[in-house]
């Protein structure tokens, strides 16, 4: 190993450290779950990132309005009462399944909203990963007008 | 470099935060068909000092120029907030406000 790199590594040790520190770590799924945001389509996407599961269907709520007009914004709120350790959001109507996964903690108040693009109707998946290790499952099929993968 | 929009409020212990960002968000199927590489941001995380708020990955069918807005507790009046995003190419960009 040459120094420069040797030094590099040290960087990166440090900046990792604070993070640990705080409540609420940083992971970047996508480094750690890469099948994940591979995966075409909903189930497997959930598969790849936590495996065989089978979520209740119940104690997530996924908004999102009904009839979409335009596909490349559609605001999607996630809710939850439930303490998560981290909740995914899929959906079926683009290439690939996976549009975010949240890392949480006991005191995350899960109400999220984001703007995503759908390439046509489709169903918006939410999974939460509970503290209690549980999964829950919320879900939301709308209507897109105009798609909004072709930019 | 008021690359990202941030309104950040507090009501009652809840802190309400709206933030967007600017950015092209470039699928691969978007890339393919304009000759550009896909670029998009990959990861966003929002701090009060050295705690962590908001930690999401994310991936290409966010909109362009996201929106998204989240809420938590433990900050008070006057705090800074500090919102990062990383791009698929590796830039970062971090923004702070004020909670008011």
């Amino acid at each position: 190993m040459n120094r420069r790199k040797f030094i590099g590594l040290g960087v990166m040790a440090v900046a990792a450290l604070p993070a640990t520190l705080s409540a609420l770590s940083t992971i970047d799924f996508r480094a750690t779950k890469p099948d994940t945001w591979t995966a075409h389509t909903v189930a497997d996407g959930i598969k790849a990132l936590y495996g065989d599961i089978k979520p209740e269907e119940s104690g997530v709520t996924v908004k999102a309005p009904k009839v979409a007009s335009n596909g490349g914004a559609i605001p999607v709120t996630v809710k939850s009462d439930i303490s998560a350790k981290s909740v995914a959001v899929f959906q079926d109507a683009n290439p690939e399944s996976a549009v975010a996964v949240f890392n949480t903690d006991k005191d995350s108040i899960i109400d999220y909203m984001f703007k995503i693009k759908m390439k046509k109707s489709g169903t918006i998946t939410a999974i939460l990963e509970g503290q209690d290790g549980k999964f829950y499952k919320g879900a939301i099929t709308i209507e897109v007008a105009l798609g909004g993968c072709e930019g | 470099m008021a690359n990202m929009k941030i309104k950040a409020k507090l009501k009652g212990d809840v802190i309400g935060v709206k933030a967007m960002a600017k950015h092209a968000m470039l699928t691969y199927d978007q890339a393919k068909k304009k000759g550009k590489e896909a670029n998009f941001i990959t990861h966003i995380t929002a701090k009060v000092g050295d705690k962590v708020v908001y930690d999401v990955s994310t991936s290409q069918f966010w909109s362009k120029n996201p929106q998204w807005k989240f809420k938590f507790k433990g900050a008070a009046k006057g705090d800074k907030i500090d919102i990062t995003w990383t791009d698929l190419s590796g830039k970062t960009v971090t923004e702070s406000k004020k909670i008011k």
